[in-house]
């Protein structure tokens, strides 16, 4: 067995050992100074797809994530850049001036948590103090509706 | 064998050789920031007592090298009595314990006495206090933060693997461990066989349990996980094989005489696993909730054979007996199973009121175990609602649960809210929607069950396909597991149900 966790309640009889794809959340981030705590769900898409490329201070927008055709980005690809993989990996070659690519989540908040005017997105399980979490029309991660989060 | 937890509590551990290499820290020492080299830096202990603080190394090595969860407790306890101002002393007490109530008093006593320990003890209390509060984001961003000023710190990565571990977080969890270099740590590796069979990659679970094994080859406990971690992956003989040389090494090791019994059940032997249950309630005198466990694993035998009296009998027994010890969260828990099992939907209803208004009793019972509890009451209700066909019950009692889910982050609620819209969803044909929430609750072999039906609805094959692999391959001896899955197998084998998963998966 595991560590003897004598649970406290009794619901372990319907619980097992899970053993299926749990549901994905990613967290929008930006950088501290970012005053930006919330975007609709067009205005994500629209700051991703690099159709709006500067905030409303007139900082110039740097989006910064994951290979968006990797497989753990895939709710990303299908929700805010509504692309194929090869679209995708096509669009971000045709776009290096407003996205970059990062190797990891740390990769992702490194470069947002120093770059003023940087969002990205990262799994929500790899937040850091370093970075603002934006909500996406008014919700963040853990709230029921949230946009960023599935399968 | 594992046990669930529904309080999201955490078991922490640390290293004896760990804190040797720091002193009793003075109060100047305290508010000093992290050791800057993360590859040797240690979580500090803070405390005026070196008495103390000595008990606390030695109780966590225990713990987490020898997997002694109960001495350490004792241990741990005389730490705080010495200086009852050892944040971290409370802490870890509070992840350690067994009894809720302490955990709840020991966290509380961490938090108010954080003020006495350095900036990374704080944090690791902020956390868990964020944690037991619902404060998902700040937990995670403290969990990460500490994480990242400690990265090989053996308790700090105990800490983080067994907290993502119990937010579902597997990969994630394996990830910290690999990286963290740790291949030393009974209690680690334990863990991670377990974390490897979650994501159902059985070969790693089984080489860490044979690296278990060796570490501690004169203990019962890595037999016994052994063997689970077996009977998950289907392989039931060689399980009873380890369960049974758990008990040549330690006669007393009740969990491995009762996983013997689980394992013949869902061998599909009930006439021997009720016989070994037996053998475990004459031979061990068990504490309350354990004798609950293994009397409802009993009761669920005669589902297992479609006796649906013998069951209901079973169950009866247990209810009174919980209503007689004053356990209103297992009387509900059991009325509810009751309710699952019962054939006729009059009948089943009255359990199900029965079962709530033990909720209401709520004696001996932690608040959020009771909510989780009546979460999984309205989920039933709704469920048998749809069952009769009676909407307007579905609607009122998924309100209800929708309800409580939106005031909590609570993953139990929220689960079975969602296991509870999807199945509301599906009835009324709107699968994709039913699909977002169902897949919220894939842990449930209800919604499992629903959500491979609904995958082929909207033909998507390979989705059909995985769900319907996981569902079949499920090998745990709940009710759920018993009420679905072997019929599940039956049906899918046959291709006698219509639209079943499997027709879908052998058409992609």
């Amino acid at each position: 067995m595991t560590y003897r966790r004598l649970v406290l309640t009794l619901l372990i009889f319907a619980a097992g050992l899970p053993c299926t794809v749990q549901a994905k959340q990613f967290a929008i981030v930006s950088d501290k100074a970012n005053a930006t705590a919330n975007l609709t769900a067009a205005e994500l898409v629209k700051i991703f797809t690099a159709r709006n490329r500067t905030w409303a201070d007139g900082k110039s927008i740097r989006v910064v994530m994951r290979d968006p055709s990797s497989a753990d980005m895939q709710l990303v690809l299908r929700k805010v850049l509504n692309m194929t993989a090869e679209q995708a990996h096509a669009f971000v070659l045709a776009h290096r001036d407003a996205i970059m690519l990062a190797d990891t989540d740390d990769a992702v908040l490194r470069f947002v948590s120093t770059s003023p005017g940087a969002i990205g997105v990262v799994d929500l399980y790899s937040l850091t103090q370093d970075v603002n979490v934006v909500k996406i029309d008014g919700k963040l991660p853990v709230e029921q509706g949230y946009f960023l989060r599935g399968n | 064998m594992i046990w669930k937890t529904m309080v999201g509590r955490m078991i922490a551990s640390v290293v004896c050789s760990s804190f040797l290499l720091t002193g009793v820290a003075s109060v100047a020492q305290q508010t000093a920031p992290a050791q800057t080299n993360p590859l040797t830096a240690v979580l500090p202990l803070t405390s005026k007592s070196p008495e103390a603080k000595r008990l606390v190394e030695e109780a966590l090595s225990l713990y987490l090298d020898r997997v002694e969860q109960e001495q350490s407790i004792e241990i741990l306890r005389k730490a705080v009595q010495i200086d009852p101002d050892f944040a971290m002393g409370h802490e870890v007490l509070a992840q350690i314990s067994l009894d809720s109530a302490e955990q709840v008093a020991e966290q509380e006593k961490a938090f108010a006495t954080r003020n006495h320990a350095t900036s990374s003890e704080q944090l690791v209390i902020g956390w868990y206090q964020d944690a037991a509060e619902h404060r998902l984001i700040p937990a995670i961003t403290k969990m990460n933060d500490v994480l990242n000023q400690y990265p090989h710190d053996k308790w700090v990565i105990w800490m983080t693997t067994w907290w993502l571990q119990n937010q579902a977080q597997y990969e994630r969890s394996l990830a910290v461990y690999e990286r963290s270099g740790i291949t030393d740590s009974p209690g680690l590796i334990n863990n991670m066989g377990y974390a490897y069979a979650s994501i159902r990659q059985f070969d790693k679970a089984f080489a860490m349990m044979d690296k278990y094994v060796a570490a501690l080859p004169n203990d019962s406990n890595p037999q016994d996980s052994y063997a689970e971690i077996l009977r998950l992956a289907g392989r039931f003989n060689q399980s009873i094989e380890h369960y049974r040389t758990s008990l040549v090494i330690n006669p007393e090791f009740y969990s491995s005489q009762f996983g013997i019994a689980d394992t013949y059940s869902l061998m599909g032997d009930q006439v021997r696993a009720r016989r070994e249950y037996e053998i475990g309630f004459q031979k061990f005198p068990l504490p309350e909730l354990q004798q609950i466990l293994w009397k409802t694993r009993e009761a669920t035998t005669y589902v297992r054979e479609s006796d649906f009296d013998g069951a209901q009998h079973a169950f009866q027994a247990i209810a009174d007996y919980a209503h007689s010890r004053q356990n209103s969260q297992a009387e509900a828990d059991t009325y509810r199973q009751m309710a699952m099992c019962e054939q006729n939907p009059k009948e089943a209803m009255a359990y199900l009121g029965k079962a709530e208004a033990a909720t209401q009793d709520g004696k001996n019972a932690l608040k959020i175990a009771i909510s989780q509890e009546l979460a999984q009451i309205l989920r039933a209700r709704v469920e048998l609602a749809l069952k009769i066909g009676n909407k307007e019950l579905a609607n009122s009692n998924l309100a209800r649960l929708e309800k409580m889910s939106e005031s909590s982050d609570d993953m139990l609620i929220e689960d079975a809210y969602h296991g509870a819209a999807g199945a509301v969803l599906f009835s009324h044909h709107k699968y994709d929607q039913a699909i977002s929430h169902l897949e919220e609750d894939a842990n449930n072999p209800l919604s499992l069950k629903l959500l491979a039906a609904a995958y082929q609805k909207i033909g998507y094959s390979a989705g059909a396909k995985r769900t319907t692999e996981t569902l079949t391959n499920l090998n745990d001896p709940t009710l759920e597991q018993a009420l679905v899955v072997p019929a599940f197998r039956k049906c899918s084998d046959a291709l006698s149900c219509g639209g079943n998963a499997k027709s879908a998966s052998l058409k992609h």
